[in-house]
């Protein structure tokens, strides 16, 4: 069964004719190219797949693209403006946050609705707020230490 | 680990989604989705389509009057989280939900999905290919249990956290089928089967759409106590909700506990009010009326965790949550 | 010290603005025109023969443009260890019989992953359960039913290399009682030694499989072009030229005739090192459907079928005298490498290889064996033996320590290498800061304040009690497994910038960036000057593969040694612009030759390049070097003698922890945990602290959390959501040191930083819950479920 859904799609409306049974983050990878996207786990438990649906971050393996009929998504790809990184990007690398970069879209979106919301969390709210982002590169202490530095904040030691 | 193909509708009214589910075979209600797509994907469950309940907006309402709150069956997780209103009456109802799997399921996990949650087990939740080295599993069809070896039962264990939680409040629940609309108790939606935990899995060709919560009385407090191995995303390994009023002078007038993650339903622990009914609350007879009531848990190896840990732990997390309802410190 | 300019700075990465936009782009990301998918059958059983396989039914639905089973591949055989002595023992699909669940049985390529799917339900095979066993131990027994019981030849893949063949190989020479591997090593008088000692002491320990947990999913895609011969392939991989041998080896076609295509790896951690069937089986089908194969495992797969860390039983005994010196020590460690050899005769070996680096011991005996089970298969996994034998030695010593009334600190620096030791298989110790190591990790963890064991009275009876713990380790810096070089090429832009040709991966460790470091500093450029080609072996030169942490030793050695060579160039095409005879008169900086005695006369690089162009020949200057995995010997050592040299530098750490155990439900919460690690020299600092870090968060889980859950061969626990990796509100407190020794063989003193680390997180918590609450655990993983019954049942 196929359904026709729209979707804002990094600000762009595209209109797609998809199986009902494809996930959110199939239509994204395969119908719209957007490889940014990752598939770390396919089932909800790693965040690698995380994209922003209304502003919200949810696992796009754990959304029917059908689901998503009407909303506005952003991913990985849409958060550069004009080529420019976007400053949680920049920090991201200059803080040694990124290291395989196979959580990092997930990890940088989540980031963003965290800062969206509360532009000055604490230690332990950022901690919260990635808690179902799993990497395993980093130990997780650079990518605080990164959002620290956005939220303008030192860590405390 | 891809999704097998179905049909998918998602009706306007009510009324037409229950017609769907009576009319057409073997469909599945998706509200969340987060825990229904692993299932599908594990072919747990092979439904010909699915009913979707968003596009009823009745089903996402929040309304508070003066005693009670509702809840439309698809409110998520996070707009309870997120209610200030909820935070203040109902505090125990906030900690369970933002207790849930991992901050990103939130967003899209609801209400009613928490409630309708699939009992749960370490022979069940597997892939296709995996259940096919043992065979089915009674609650995949086989013969009997793969926990117990002989039983013709099944022993999954009922793991949501929110479900005690308003049993401990005492809440209804609204179903609407072909007969009508009912309200029942949430404690008399579980039957405490394993396979069919509810009587909408056990085939009432119901839809729950909404939650009643009566506020407790002044006095009342509340707490939601969840163990699991890590702070996110992993289900609990045991949960306890209790409600409890001390009178003035201190002593327990009434209590409720119900708790979550050992049995094949929410276990709700009548005989806590005959113990603790009248006694002050202190250390010791907490840890005894712990003790009592985690024998009524009965866990078994659903999980990769001995069911002796989880007794002695169960006995922990009833404590932790009485003595913190009754503001004493263990 | 010298200063540098670029070295030792922590400058952002090179990959970086790719990752964080979403525009790197992994094996799984790549799609070609025509591609079809490919899917693996796998056995449901431990251990069955295979009667039939009739795929039939599968050849006839539509969409199916490929299948593959054992019978066409009946000759095919490789591994990770394939010697003369340890011959190939895997093969890419199952022939007679299979040997664990998940052990692949045909491949089949359809036009999409449904139709793949559904063909995989359409293959009817047949099985024979026959017994199985699930234990190392039970496996070495005379009765145990053999998991390897065919008939091998004493080949061995590295013939070309000069291995040279042996005859009258038998299943029961290679296999007897299930044994794959032994490793024996002695020196000393070890009977002396113990005779010596004052106080003798044995404990045995045990570790469960752990799995790495790359956050990519295993993927290869492959692509052969008939017209040209050529196998294009991607793949997720740590060397390129490895799995380009091994494809060649297989597919039995000239390496040449394959190109290992460049796409970023999304996590390793060794578990993308070995030749997996699903590859192969990709190659194969290219091959035969002339179309594009992808074939991409889900998160199931690679838990269950891209190996494991090995599972150990480890005993070990100290004599040890009155003072704390060692006398004498004898190991015995038995590994379960599951169906397959894997690295089984590699891990035995490196248990001794990680253990006598770190303490002198004067009489020292080791065996270890590697046994088959019908256990899933084991590999090499960061810190490969490490964390298994750190963890024994060093809680083992904590024991020792107790015994004798001692600080463990004071055993470990009285009893630690130091630099300048000649170990006793040869290697000599030219940067060793280990005793800096224990130093640092202790004054960071507050050692003498919050230990416990020293405090007047040590029991509490509060419910959360907290205490300290410290391990130490060491680890290889590359060693000589094929290609058994690496090197670089640099190709210089007429505008004075360069392009650094290097068959590394980076992993997710830093390797672009910190080679770029190397060849900007050597080179006299700027970090925006260098560009990096990497990750393909028809445009880049051989490497060792980033493994046995080599990459910043031997690769970033090359890469220094092509920078000097392209720089001399420069120079002697500057000379003759600026008509000086000796280029000694010069130095090169900021893309500029000038005279050392008088700096402004300088011409740049830009002038000297386009100068050589012009007069020499036509020379647009290319930069070469080479740098074998160890200087000093041409030779692998002897994995079961471990005679021979072993490796160019050995890093070394030491880590302490601090933990909360929480006495009423046994969990512990890690709160501190301080690493020094000796590094050589941190050729990128924000890099290096991110590889300190990630080791110690891999052994926090791995101490804390992390194990293969399995019943009688099958795995329970191949998700995220029961394989417990920390989760970000598990992170304590890091601390971390880097220790400067200054490795003379290594770019600017750099040796290994990626590994070693993993190893001691886990003593380090052992000890320090043992501190905190007086009980042992000697079997890892500590969960709350084993403390909280060691509490409850005080021995």
């Amino acid at each position: 069964m196929k359904k026709v859904i729209k979707l804002t799609v990094n600000g762009m409306e595209k209109e797609l004719l998809v199986d009902v049974h494809s996930t959110l983050l199939d239509v994204l990878r395969e119908d719209l190219g957007l490889k940014g996207t990752k598939k770390g786990c396919n089932q909800g438990e790693c965040g690698a797949c995380t994209v922003l649906i209304d502003g919200n971050p949810v696992p796009s393996c754990s959304l029917l693209a059908v689901k998503a009929d009407g909303k506005d998504v952003l991913t990985i790809e849409g958060v550069a403006e004009a080529g420019k990184l976007h400053a949680i990007q920049e920090v991201f690398n200059e803080k040694g946050a990124i290291q395989c970069g196979f959580c990092t879209p997930g990890m940088i979106l989540v980031t963003k609705k965290l800062l969206d919301d509360n532009p000055n969390p604490d230690e332990q709210e950022i901690k919260e707020a990635i808690a179902g982002n799993i990497c395993r590169c980093t130990g997780y202490a650079q990518i605080i230490e990164a959002i620290m530095a956005l939220a303008g904040r030192k860590q405390v030691r | 680990m891809r999704l097998n193909e179905f049909d998918y509708y998602d009706p306007a009214t009510l009324e037409e989604a229950v017609e769907l589910l009576n009319q057409k075979a073997n469909g599945a209600i998706i509200a969340g989705g987060s825990d229904l797509l692993v299932a599908l994907k594990q072919k747990l469950q092979t439904p010909n389509y699915l009913l979707s309940l968003d596009k009823i907006p009745s089903l996402k309402k929040v309304k508070f009057t003066e005693n009670k709150l509702t809840l439309g069956s698809m409110v998520t997780l996070d707009d309870i989280i997120k209610s200030s209103l909820i935070q203040e009456k109902l505090p125990a109802l906030k900690q369970a939900a933002w207790e849930v799997a991992s901050p990103l399921l939130r967003y899209q996990a609801t209400i009613g999905g928490n409630l309708c949650l699939n009992t749960r087990c370490r022979f069940y939740n597997q892939t296709s290919f995996w259940r096919s080295t043992r065979g089915p599993c009674f609650k995949t069809g086989g013969k009997s249990c793969h926990v117990t070896g002989t039983e013709e039962r099944c022993y999954a264990a009922f793991c949501a956290d929110i479900p005690p939680v308003l049993i401990a409040y005492g809440a209804r629940i609204n179903l609407a089928g072909m007969q009508g609309a009912r309200t029942i108790s949430l404690a008399d939606f579980y039957n405490g089967e394993g396979r069919f935990p509810n009587v909408i899995a056990a085939g009432s060709g119901e839809i729950l759409t909404g939650i009643e919560i009566p506020f407790p009385q002044t006095g009342v407090k509340s707490v939601y106590r969840k163990f699991r191995l890590r702070d996110s995303i992993d289900y609990p390994l045991v949960g306890a909700a209790v409600a409890l009023k001390l009178d003035a002078q201190n002593k327990i007038e009434m209590i409720t506990l119900s708790c979550t993650g050992t049995a094949s339903g929410p276990v709700n622990i009548k005989s806590i009010n005959e113990v603790l009914r009248g006694a002050v609350l202190k250390p010791e007879a907490i840890w005894d009326a712990a003790a009592a009531a985690a024998v009524e848990l009965h866990p078994l190896k659903t999980s990769l965790v001995s069911p002796r840990y989880k007794r002695d732990i169960s006995r922990v997390v009833i404590a932790e949550a009485i003595a913190t309802a009754g503001g004493v410190t263990l | 010290m010298a200063a540098y300019n670029i070295v030792g700075k922590g400058v952002p990465r090179v990959d970086g603005p790719d990752k964080a936009s979403g525009k790197a782009i992994y094996t799984v990301d790549v799609s070609l025109p025509g591609m079809l998918y490919g899917k693996i059958l796998r056995s449901p059983y431990a251990h069955a023969r295979i009667i039939s396989i009739d795929t039939s039914m599968a050849e006839k639905l539509p969409g199916v443009k490929g299948i593959v089973t054992g019978r066409d591949l009946r000759d095919v055989r490789y591994a990770f260890v394939d010697t003369p002595h340890y011959p190939a023992d895997e093969q890419p699909l199952a022939v007679d019989k299979v040997r664990y669940i998940g052990d692949e049985v045909a491949a089949v390529a359809a036009e999409s992953e449904a139709v793949a799917e559904k063909a995989l339900a359409l293959i009817k095979v047949e099985y024979e359960i026959i017994p199985a066993v699930f234990s190392a131990i039970e496996a070495m027994r005379d009765d145990a039913p053999l998991v390897h019981d065919e008939q091998l030849e004493g080949t061995s893949a590295w013939e070309e290399w000069g291995v040279t063949k042996r005859k009258n190989i038998t299943a029961s020479s290679y296999a007897a009682n299930n044994v794959s591997g032994r490793t024996f090593v002695q020196y000393g008088d070890v009977d002396a030694g113990f005779e010596e000692a004052d106080h003798i002491r044995e404990d045995t320990f045990e570790l469960k499989a752990t799995a790495h947990c790359p956050m990519e999913p295993h993927a290869v895609v492959a692509s052969y072009d008939a017209v040209q011969d050529k196998l294009h392939v991607w793949l997720s991989t740590m060397g390129i030229f490895l799995k380009r041998f091994f494809l060649s080896k297989t597919l039995n076609i000239p390496a040449s005739k394959i190109r290992v295509h460049h796409t970023y790896v999304g996590g390793a951690f060794g578990g993308k090192i070995d030749l997996f069937p699903y590859e192969f089986c990709a190659a194969y089908l290219t091959i035969k459907t002339g179309q594009p194969v992808k074939i991409e495992l889900d998160r199931e797969e690679v838990f269950m079928t891209t190996r494991q860390r090995h599972p150990m039983n480890i005993t070990v005994r100290t004599g040890i005298k009155k003072d704390g010196i060692i006398t004498a020590q004898d190991i015995k460690v038995i590994a379960d490498n599951g169906a397959y050899r894997g690295s089984g005769p590699v891990v035995i070996f490196l248990c001794h290889g990680f253990s006598f680096p770190v303490y002198n011991v004067p009489n020292y005996r080791y065996e270890g064996f590697s046994v088959y089970t019908n256990n899933p298969i084991r590999g090499p996994q960061r810190g490969h033996g490490a964390p298994q034998i750190r963890f024994s030695i060093d809680s083992h010593i904590d024991l020792i320590a107790r015994d004798l009334g001692m600080d463990p600190l004071e055993i470990m620096l009285k009893n630690a290498r130091k630099q300048g030791d000649v170990i006793p298989n040869g290697d000599v110790l030219n940067s060793c800061g280990l005793t800096e190591c224990i130093k640092g990790a202790a004054a960071a963890i507050d050692w003498k304040n919050k230990r416990r064991q020293f405090q007047a009275s040590p029991a509490s009876t509060g419910r959360f009690r907290r205490g300290v713990g410290i391990s130490i380790c060491s680890m290889f810096s590359g060693a000589m497994y094929y290609p058994f070089a690496s090197a670089a090429i640099i190709k210089m832009h007429d505008d004075g910038s360069a392009t650094l040709f290097t068959g590394a991966q980076d992993i997710g460790q830093g390797s672009y960036t910190t080679l770029s470091q190397v060849l900007a500093e050597e080179l006299g450029i700027g970090m925006e000057d260098v560009h990096v080609v990497a990750g393909d072996t028809e445009l880049c030169p051989i490497d060792l593969g980033s493994f046995l942490s080599g990459t910043a030793l031997v690769t970033g050695s090359a890469v220094k040694l092509a920078a000097a060579d392209a720089k001399r160039q420069i120079m002697e095409s500057a000379a003759e612009l600026l008509g000086v005879d000796n280029i000694g008169e010069l130095d090169a900086f900021n893309k500029k030759v000038f005279q050392r005695q008088s700096p402004d006369n300088y011409v740049t690089y830009q002038q000297a390049i386009q100068a050589s162009v012009l007069r020499k020949g036509g020379n647009p200057i290319i930069g070469t070097g080479s740098y074998k995995g160890y200087e000093k010997t041409d030779r692998y050592p002897s994995l079961s003698k471990g005679k021979g040299l072993f490796t160019g530098a050995y890093g070394f750490a030491a880590q302490t922890a601090e933990v909360e155990v929480d006495t009423w439900t046994g969990k512990v919460k890690l709160l501190r945990a301080c690493t020094f690690h000796d590094c050589g020299y941190p050729l990128n600092e924000t890099i290096v602290r991110g590889q300190i870090h990630g080791c110690s968060s891999m052994g926090q889980g791995q101490a804390l959390s992390e194990e293969i859950y399995l019943e009688e061969g099958q795995l329970f626990n191949a998700s995220f959501l029961e394989y417990r990796l920390p989760i970000s509100t598990d992170t304590p407190e890091l601390v971390d040191g880097i220790v400067i020794s200054q490795e003379p063989s290594g770019p600017f003193g750099a040796k290994e930083v990626g590994e070693g680390s993993v190893a001691g997180m886990l003593a380090a918590v052992a000890n320090a819950v043992h501190d905190a609450v007086g009980v042992r655990i000697k079997s890892m993983p500590i969960t709350p479920e084993k403390v909280l019954r060691a509490l409850n049942n005080p021995t």
